[in-house]
């Protein structure tokens, strides 16, 4: 029992430790990583260890097993946390942009190809050069 | 002597010599004066002795554990293990902008050596001379690894526990500055080419130093993608938060560099996307620092708390406005002439830089987006994987299509005997793609296939096509391997082949289950059966680990673990990883009874053929090499125009 003396040294403020956390279904997996985790860097609610993280996978696994769907989840998180939870930004409103820009630029870039492709007449001073050649009695 | 004294001496010297040598060559390019280029020349050795002294004064004050030094105080502690201690300076931003500076000084002194006409050479020591100046400056004025604190700790907490967990930490960052400054050298040439108006021979010039920045930018996204998967224990290797897509960046647009100053070399064309290539590449080193360095990621309201990010800001805008400025100027001498069709090998490169320089423009908005969005309106909106992957999947496709038939097209406009061949491939792609939908995999996974084979199968046919040429010619067909550029090209595309498909299967098909074990209870998930049998803690002095013991009936007895370092509040998880050539078994201890050791949460990740995303980084890297390989270089240097 050394080790939880240590352990206690250690890390333990909260001493009384919760229930064990509930198990997670590969489904409360696959929407968490959909959803931001709120308090870290990058990371979703799948991955993070941060206790909200925790918090949030535990009501997403509670939420499936009343048998919500999945955008009945996340309308709940949006609700409490706004859009920003979403990693998928909504395709409306100030984030339609970020869905059209690409769109926008690539088919720019694909103009600007299409005008490269496109044969150039040569420049009047070639061909008035190569008219006078032409011309010229042969030697 | 002091470390901080040595530091502080050596980091004013490289920036004196650096800004001694700018001088210099400025001087000697608008005097057209030798005496002046001779001068700036010797000053490549002492800037780059400067740069390693101070380099070196950093590692002997970290081994000193002279705790005087912040950087030091912030990064160190007395039970660090050697190695730890030894790549500390690289774990922190001033450390790290004291590397960088290291390696372009290291990278001037090899640039400097090539003979060069006098008016280019004096142009690229000035541009590579002022980017030392700026780092150095930067590190003699906002960011000193060598400041010092009135009153100095006994010890110190040691570096970032994520930075210790894992071996390739030490390697990632190395690999990934060796990669950046590489691109300053082309950058340089580039800019020398404008100014003195020799467009031609600068792209095979600096040939080597192109491939050999893109054969580090590549090893050093893949060990660092090994990283993310070993040490954050999530599962995944890439996540697409702006850390990552700030050095994808400049790996996608020095990629199409690469494949435009192919076409210059053996065509003489594409001189203008090579310029802004260029420039855009390396510029894209700057911004990705800037991204990550300036706090602008958290929020908008960071960027102006740290001087750093601004002072990078402006380099890149200056690297930036230098490059394309220039190109404006001679655009009209550096137009493409020569016609070619879109179906021709030129065609379908630039058609294949474009899909790399869209994709770096979506990667690009999608990570600013939220950062423009919050400086305007205020909004916090998210743009994350789910994004990036939508858009990443079809330029990827393209590009995968394109790697395939791109090297079969001849030059200028196709043939008829091509056609044969696009058959063949066209075939192969459909059968893998039936193959997968019939085996029930996912459309994309199946498409994926398709394409892994129809890629694998122009290989074959290139490969073929130039032993059979060779053996017609009564030659032997062995000698087809010294052609250096097109087998290890060849490598290097069957590479990314590989980790397309690898890609596809492991985003596609993820099993990730958690369960709660009590001692003595199994659990089987995913194809594997487990019994918890206990948690075992051990003191490893600058950690504590606990470790779950698992008996399992296919790998024996699997140990995930957690580590509780004392400068951290949450404990790391340190994953278990069963790597097999089908699926990847990923087991994590999240959560254990603190009171007995009773229960312990495991969860379990199955992930499809992420193996191969290590070979295949593995062969990117080998097939670089093979390219670059010193011998037969007489053979590939036939075939470019001159200038």
């Amino acid at each position: 029992m050394r080790w939880v003396v240590l352990l206690l040294a250690f890390l333990l403020p909260a001493l009384a430790q919760e229930a064990p956390p509930p198990d997670l279904s590969p489904e409360v997996f696959r929407i968490a990583r959909e959803l931001r985790c709120p308090v870290c860097q990058g990371e979703s609610a799948a991955e993070s260890n941060s206790g909200v993280a925790a918090e949030m996978r535990r009501i997403i696994a509670e939420m499936l097993q009343e048998g919500k769907t999945e955008e009945e989840i996340k309308a709940f998180f949006v609700e409490r946390y706004g859009e920003w939870i979403l990693y998928a930004p909504p395709r409306r409103g100030v984030t339609l942009w970020v869905w059209v820009l690409p769109v926008l630029g690539l088919l720019l870039l694909g103009l600007g190809l299409f005008a490269y492709f496109r044969p150039k007449p040569l420049p009047k001073e070639l061909l008035e050069e190569a008219e006078r050649r032409l011309k010229e009695p042969p030697r | 002597m002091t470390p901080a004294l040595l530091g502080n001496l050596s980091v004013s010297l490289a920036l004196a010599f650096s800004l001694l040598g700018l001088g210099l060559a400025l001087l000697a390019y608008l005097q057209g004066d030798g005496r002046f280029l001779r001068g700036a020349r010797a000053l490549v050795l002492p800037a780059f002795l400067a740069a390693l002294a101070a380099f070196l004064a950093l590692e002997w004050a970290l081994l000193a554990h002279d705790f005087s030094l912040a950087y030091v105080a912030r990064n160190h502690s007395t039970k660090d293990p050697l190695w730890v201690t030894l790549v500390t300076p690289w774990a922190a931003l001033e450390g790290s902008l004291l590397l960088w500076g290291l390696l372009q000084t290291l990278y001037t002194l090899l640039a400097s050596r090539k003979p060069l006409d006098p008016w280019r050479a004096s142009l690229v020591l000035a541009v590579l001379f002022g980017i030392q100046a700026f780092f150095f400056g930067v590190m003699a004025t906002i960011a000193s690894p060598f400041e010092t604190l009135p009153d100095p700790p006994p010890d110190g907490v040691g570096p970032n526990p994520l930075l210790q967990n894992h071996w390739m930490m030490a390697v990632h960052p190395v690999l990934m500055y060796l990669g950046f400054v590489g691109l300053s050298v082309p950058y340089a040439y580039a800019v020398a080419a404008m100014v003195a108006r020799r467009y031609q021979t600068w792209v095979e010039e600096t040939r080597w130093w192109t491939l050999i920045a893109w054969g580090f930018l590549t090893a050093g996204k893949v060990a660092g993608m090994w990283w993310s998967y070993e040490v954050l224990g999530w599962g995944g290797y890439w996540a697409w938060d702006p850390v990552e897509n700030a050095s994808f960046i400049p790996w996608l647009l020095a990629t199409a560099f690469l494949h435009t100053a192919f076409v210059q070399q053996t065509r003489g064309a594409f001189k203008t996307w090579n310029f802004a290539f260029v420039t855009l590449a390396f510029a894209a080193t700057v911004l990705g620092t800037f991204l990550t360095r300036s706090g602008v990621i958290q929020s908008v309201h960071a960027f102006a708390e740290g001087p750093v990010g601004p002072a990078f800001l402006g380099f890149f805008l200056l690297a930036t406005g230098l490059g394309l400025g220039l190109l404006s100027r001679v655009s009209r001498e550096v137009r493409d002439t020569a016609l070619f069709h879109p179906l021709s090998r030129e065609g379908a490169l630039l058609l294949g830089a474009f899909f790399f320089a869209g994709w770096a423009l979506v990667v690009v908005l999608g990570t600013f987006y939220p950062l423009l969005v919050e400086a305007f309106t205020g909004a916090k909106v998210s743009v994350g994987a789910p994004f990036f992957n939508q858009v990443s999947a079809p330029l990827g496709a393209g590009i995968l299509l394109l790697m395939g038939v791109g090297p079969l097209l001849p030059w200028r406009r196709a043939r008829r005997e091509v056609l044969r061949n696009l058959l063949v491939l066209l075939l192969a792609l459909a059968l893998g793609t039936l193959f997968g939908l019939l085996r029930g995999y996912a459309l994309g996974a199946s498409f994926a296939l398709g394409l892994f084979l129809y890629n694998a199968a122009a290989i074959y046919l290139l490969a073929r096509e130039g032993v059979l040429a060779r053996v017609r010619a009564g030659l032997s067909p062995w000698g087809f391997l010294a052609n250096r550029r097109r087998v290890g090209s060849l490598v290097v595309h069957f590479a990314v082949a590989l980790m397309g498909l690898a890609i596809a299967f492991s985003q596609t098909y993820r099993l990730e289950s958690e369960k709660t074990l009590y001692r003595g209870e199994a659990w089987e998930v995913g194809g594997v059966r487990m019994t918890f049998q206990g948690v075992r803690a051990l003191d490893e002095g600058r950690r504590f680990a606990v470790e779950a013991l698992l008996g399992t009936d296919r790998f024996g007895e699997v140990r995930p673990r957690l580590h509780f370092y004392p400068q951290m509040n949450s404990p790391l998880p340190a994953p278990e990883v069963i790597y097999t050539p089908g699926n990847d078994y990923y087991f994590l201890l999240m959560d254990f009874d603190r009171e007995k050791g009773e229960w312990a949460s495991i969860r379990l990740i199955v992930t499809p053929l992420v193996f191969w995303i290590w070979v295949a980084g593995a062969l990117m890297a080998l097939g670089t090499l093979y390219i670059l390989w010193p011998a037969g270089r007489a053979e590939e240097a036939r075939g470019v125009s001159p200038a």
